[in-house]
């Protein structure tokens, strides 16, 4: 945020119809791509740096877009872009199941990837992203390795209605159960599961507000005074579990493990309050998305990868790659501001 | 009488919070034949009449139609049986025109569609009835009040109404207007309806009805037919005693001049500024028909509505108007015409209405002194007897008068140098009246000028030292008490010049 | 007087259910967490109460909770304000928002619903530019001004004891001012309430003495006794409830209607700003499109709850305040007692819904008795 911006602002408020000063018209020619998330967060200001990158290497204009209401939003959104005609879409759906119909009409009229969550049941061309319930799994063997000798669990989570989340909470808890694999399977949230020794009590959702989700955490604190460990499945709840762990003085008694990259998560690492991270790579979702958008404009359909699926890794970061992982982070975002 | 009423009432009785509205009362009428009902503001006519017309609900009591026992529960179900009201108030949709009003709630339809061809046909045959001299596309915002007057009847006439009940229809009308619909009145009755006539003109009565029923506090005080119709017979029977011009006021004479009015225009008539005076001690009354600006005078002076040019002074000092709040300031105090919606807070206690223009003078440092409020609220309600043993009562419990003695009281403690009110005893039982009458009396000896208006002339007639006749916003007339009389009035106040102006 | 009486029987019922169901709710740990989030939003309904009782609405008090929370790490963190400058900004600017809708509202005649609406979206997209819808917070310094939001620099008991004392003090000299001496009721309310709390504080009975008054609580407090002398003592107070029974009947009385109404959005936003700083302070993680959602609604719910009546001219502080108790003790029941979260709107909605309409049976048939009787 520099002094130019606060500037604009100003100019703003007298002029409100002159926010939207991001369409540089270098002309006609170059292909029109949308990089479309699901909702408004750091993470999707990296993947928005990749997605710009992208743009810049394979010579196509990219508009970002985050629908600030979830899936009611980002219609209106996708709507919007088909009727100005865009010659691809990349698109976090909020909610695969019920967007598939909105989403094959978009792949009626012009090429549509999903990334970071995806949409099996529509006509997507393929999706960038990790494997949810992979990661999951990799999340899970992070709580197994904070709590050796078992113990109780409390999840948390913005929403469950995403494909993205349920596979990841799934992964979570069939790790930590030491159940086979199988993506397909569903524990009901509120329901207790345990297996030698481990207890996963509960899933508590906010919606994305981030009182609710200290409150979650707050609450969780006081109903289990011997909980063993709080998972932090969107990228504020660690923090939240933190906050709240805080004002509990329970810091170091339960265990914190994370999902994604906030800075007070790798802050937490550093400082011992919080075991581990499951990290994905959110500006190679941008890059990668932009790059096979861009090909399939120009008509080239050997981007699309095999099995129609781009697999992006997630990392895990604990205390001993944490301030490697930090640092590559902040050149990211860095050359993104 | 004939052996089987057309209209039988019998022993209808109703209560409303507070009030004893009617009180088991009696009322036939036959085919055509023209009732009058009077009585004074409070006695319990209007009720009735909303009883019969299914507006209100009776406690108790019988009507009957044509010996048949009805209960109408609403305006539609008293349609339905052939009673139709024209309201004090007209209740037409200023937005549509005369056709549609006439047809308004029951439009003929084709194809489910309003068939506007049906209504312009109906409405010109039944408009030709009542005589109109307008066509039915007339956007009825651009009536004048009278023509408004025969979309209403010709509405009733279209239902085929029986019983046509006329609430003050004339008070509104000019005296050619009235003319008018007295014809038709007359020739509504060769047809065999039967009209109830409401009316506080003693005058029209004589003219027009075949038989007057009085109501006194709403109770059955007496029935006049044929030749006992007459003015002083009336009165008696209304007021319950022979009417005695009380001449309580102080023979000393008014004082100086407290509140005076040079080239006044208001919104409402810009083009005839006003100039007058009121002397400390004095009470003036506006007279003029409805429309006529009274109100607006009241409203413009109390820095309610804006003063287009003129200047006012109070003792001496140019008044600034820029709200209530600069008149309050300046000596003035308002009674509203319509208490309910500009005076009172219903649902507070009699207390805090009647400390809410005191209050600044009760607190210390921004603190409100509850010990004194109580005291000056207590010490205002025994000085005039306001019927209430507590203070604390909701204003909402109390009679019609009662309230508005509270809103008076209101005043009475800021001790103003102009009281200005508004129709003061609208609604007021008879009672109550005389002690609002000798409240404002003893205000005016302490010295304050009192300016009122109010559309009942005896009022007029009873307070006033002078009397300012008011027509379409133009002073008509000054009248000194001498010269005042109901004539007088009506005289200029429908148009006729005359009197002494200034 | 009664609808507060109610609604205090409706919390001591839920807190009571709750606690027997699961004792954890009990807990010194949880009955802090509780008090922390009722003061919160109960500054922000007593904000809204003000409004209510003119007879308006404040739509806009989550937004600006938004808009202050983005500012204020905003200005501390990315533009070096102090913390005392930052805070005295952004409540100058709620400040100016309140003067705003008031002005809207009184000297343009705009209603009151639509002028907040449009600042709710607004505030909203407004705080999402500036920040570049980047998550705000103050990192992990501003520990200190934190504490506002986090501390507990007392106990809830000695808080209580302290207030109790003061109402007791003030009871005794009101009674000597208006020479018919202190009341029998309030004094021995205010005596049973101070030895009922220094009882806790000695005796500790389940470790409640050890629960701590959260700093938001005192805050709130601070407030509550502010608004409530307004309300209740001063000229300014009457002239409120009075434009809210009858705007036009207090104008025909000169009141200044347009200043007392401009005060009471002014109040609002500014209780709105400054619940704002606290829940960012408390969060500490800001998201400018989702921050401070929909809390307008849980202000004018707990206001209505505690007794405030849309329709103008009703509601008490006290009453507003155990409105917004009720709501937080429900969203918590609702976690300890493992209820589907689910159903959470549900049942606050059918709580609000339950209680509004119990208090309405009983005003109908307390106004049919009195008319009875007369």
């Amino acid at each position: 945020m520099d002094r130019r911006r606060t500037s604009i602002l100003i100019a703003a408020l007298i002029l409100p119809a002159a926010t939207t000063g991001c369409g540089a018209d270098d002309g006609p020619q170059r292909p029109q791509v949308a990089y479309v998330t699901n909702g408004i967060a750091s993470f999707w200001t990296i993947a928005a740096a990749g997605a710009e990158a992208g743009a810049e290497a394979f010579d196509v204009d990219c508009d970002v877009r985050m629908p600030a209401s979830g899936s009611e939003d980002q219609k209106r959104i996708l709507e919007d872009l088909l009727a100005r005609g865009v010659d691809g879409i990349a698109i976090s759906p909020c909610d695969a199941q019920n967007q598939a119909g909105l989403i094959d009409e978009a792949c009626a009229l012009t090429h549509v990837i999903t990334h970071d969550s995806d949409a099996p049941l529509s006509q997507r061309l393929c999706y960038v992203g990790m494997d949810n319930y992979a990661a999951g799994r990799m999340c899970g063997a992070l709580v197994r390795e904070a709590l050796p000798d078992g113990g109780t669990v409390m999840l948390f989570i913005g929403r469950l209605e995403q494909d993205n989340a349920r596979l990841r909470r799934q992964g979570v808890i069939d790790e930590i159960l030491g159940r086979s694999f199988d993506s397909s399977r569903h524990d009901p949230p509120d329901q207790p599961v345990s297996a030698a020794g481990y207890t996963v009590l509960d899933t508590r959702t906010d919606q994305f507000d981030r009182s609710r989700a200290k409150a979650n955490a707050e609450d969780a604190l006081a109903l289990y005074p011997d909980l063993g460990c709080m998972v932090g499945l969107f990228a504020y709840n660690p923090p939240a579990c933190l906050e709240a762990l805080r004002g509990a003085g329970r810091v170091g008694k339960v265990k914190v493990v994370a999902f994604d990259e906030a800075d007070e998560t790798l802050q937490g690492i550093l400082d011992g309050e919080v075991h581990g991270t499951v990290a994905q790579d959110p500006f190679r979702y941008g890059y990668e998305s932009v790059r096979i958008l861009a090909g399939l404009a120009r008509g080239e359909e050997g981007v699309l990868p095999a099995d129609g699926y781009l697999d992006i890794p997630a990392t895990v970061v604990r205390a001993d790659n944490v301030e490697a992982f930090r640092a590559t982070l902040r050149e990211l975002t860095g050359a993104s501001r | 009488m004939s052996s089987r009423a057309l209209l039988e009432v019998r022993g209808v009785s109703k209560s409303f919070p507070g009030v004893r509205a009617l009180e088991r009362v009696d009322l036939h009428l036959d085919e055509g034949e023209i009732l009058a009902v009077i009585g004074e503001n409070g006695a319990g006519k209007s009720t009735l009449m909303r009883i019969l017309a299914g507006i209100e609900s009776r406690d108790d009591g019988v009507v009957a139609i044509d010996g048949e026992v009805v209960a109408p529960e609403s305006p539609r179900e008293a349609a339905g049986l052939g009673i139709a009201l024209i309201h004090q108030e007209l209740n037409l949709a200023d937005n549509l025109d005369a056709g549609a009003n006439v047809f308004l709630g029951r439009e003929p339809r084709r194809f489910g569609l309003v068939d506007r061809g049906a209504i312009r046909a109906g409405a010109r045959s039944v408009l030709e009835r009542v005589g109109a001299d307008f066509s039915p596309d007339a956007p009825v915002a651009d009536l004048s009040v009278g023509r408004r007057q025969q979309v209403e009847i010709a509405k009733a006439l279209s239902c085929d109404a029986r019983i046509l009940i006329m609430d003050e229809p004339t008070s509104s009308l000019s005296r050619a207007e009235s003319e008018r619909l007295f014809t038709l009145v007359r020739a509504l009755r060769g047809r065999g309806v039967g009209v109830v006539y409401i009316t506080h003109r003693l005058g029209e009565v004589t003219e027009l009805a075949d038989r007057v029923v009085v109501l006194r506090d709403g109770r059955n005080a007496g029935e006049l037919r044929g030749d006992e119709i007459g003015h002083d017979a009336m009165v008696r029977l209304m007021v319950g005693r022979d009417l005695t011009v009380s001449d309580t006021r102080s023979a000393a004479g008014p004082g100086s001049v407290r509140l005076k009015v040079e080239a006044l225009a208001t919104e409402h008539s810009p083009q005839s500024p006003l100039s007058f005076e009121v002397r400390s001690g004095e009470v003036v009354g506006i007279a003029g028909l409805i429309g006529a600006g009274r109100t607006e005078v009241l409203e413009t002076l109390f820095g309610l509505r804006p003063r287009l040019s003129g200047v006012v002074s109070v003792d001496g000092v140019a008044l600034d108007t820029r709200g209530p709040r600069q008149a309050i300031d300046a000596g003035l105090a308002l009674v509203p015409e319509d208490r309910k919606r500009d005076g009172l807070f219903a649902e507070m206690s009699v207390r805090e209405n009647v400390t809410i223009t005191g209050l600044t003078a009760l607190s210390r440092a921004g603190l409100l002194d509850r010990r004194g409020e109580r005291r000056l609220a207590r010490d205002l309600v025994e000085r005039i007897r306001v019927r209430t043993t507590d203070i604390e009562q909701p204003v909402a419990t109390l009679s019609g008068g009662n309230q508005q003695k509270t809103v008076l009281l209101r005043w009475l403690a800021v001790r103003p140098r102009v009281l200005l009110l508004d129709d003061p005893t609208r609604g007021v039982d008879v009672a109550t009246r005389h002690e609002i009458y000798s409240m404002i009396e003893e205000l005016a000896r302490s010295g304050a000028a009192v300016l009122f208006a109010s559309s009942d002339l005896e009022e007029v007639l009873r307070l006033s030292d002078r009397i300012l006749v008011m027509h379409e916003g133009d002073l008509a007339g000054v009248l000194g008490r001498a010269e005042a009389s109901e004539e007088a009035v009506m005289r200029l106040a429908t148009g006729a010049r005359g009197g002494a102006v200034g | 007087m009664n609808k507060t009486l109610g609604i205090l029987g409706l919390l001591v019922l839920a807190c009571v259910a709750t606690a027997l169901i699961n004792p954890q709710f009990v807990s010194a740990y949880n009955l802090q967490n509780v008090i922390r989030w009722t003061s919160l939003f109960g500054i922000l309904s007593i904000g809204v109460a003000f409004v209510i009782i003119t007879g308006g609405i404040d739509l806009s008090i989550g937004s600006v909770v938004g808009l202050v929370g983005c500012l204020l790490p905003l200005l501390m963190v990315e533009h070096g304000f102090s913390p005392a400058a930052a805070i005295g900004a952004v409540l100058g600017l709620s400040v100016a928002i309140g003067l705003f809708h008031g002005l809207l509202i009184t000297k343009l005649g705009l209603q009151p619903f639509v002028v907040t609406l449009c600042g709710l979206l607004f505030y909203r997209g407004y705080a999402r530019f500036v920040t570049g819808d980047q998550t705000q917070g103050f990192g992990t310094g501003f520990e200190t001004l934190r504490g506002l939001a986090t501390g507990k620099p007392t106990t809830v008991a000695t808080s209580i004891a302290v207030l109790a004392a003061g109402a007791l003090l003030l009871e005794v000299l009101r009674g000597r001012r208006e020479q018919e001496g202190p009341r029998r009721g309030p004094l021995l309310a205010a005596g049973a309430v101070f030895l009922a709390a220094l009882a806790t504080g000695v005796f500790d009975p389940g470790g409640l003495a050890q629960v701590r008054a959260p700093a938001p609580f005192l805050i709130m407090i601070v407030i509550a006794l502010a608004a409530g002398l307004f309300l209740n003592a001063t000229v300014g107070g009457r002239y409120l409830y009075a434009i809210g029974r009858n705007l036009t009947a207090a104008r025909y009385s000169g009141i200044d209607t347009d200043r007392i109404v401009i005060g009471a959005y002014v109040a609002c936003s500014a209780l709105a700003g400054l619940g704002g700083v606290l829940f960012a302070l408390d969060v500490n993680s800001v998201q400018p499109a989702m921050h401070g959602n929909f809390y307008e609604l849980y202000a004018i719910a707990a206001a209505v709850l505690g007794g405030c009546s849309l329709r103008g001219g009703e509601g008490t502080v006290t009453g507003v305040v155990i409105g917004a108790a009720v709501m937080r003790v429900l969203y918590n029941s609702i976690n300890l007692l493992e209820i589907p979260t689910q159903l959470e709107f549900s049942i606050i909605g059918a709580v609000i819904l339950l209680g509004v309409a119990a208090d309405e049976l009983v005003r109908r048939t307390v106004a049919r008795r009195r008319r009875g009787g007369s």
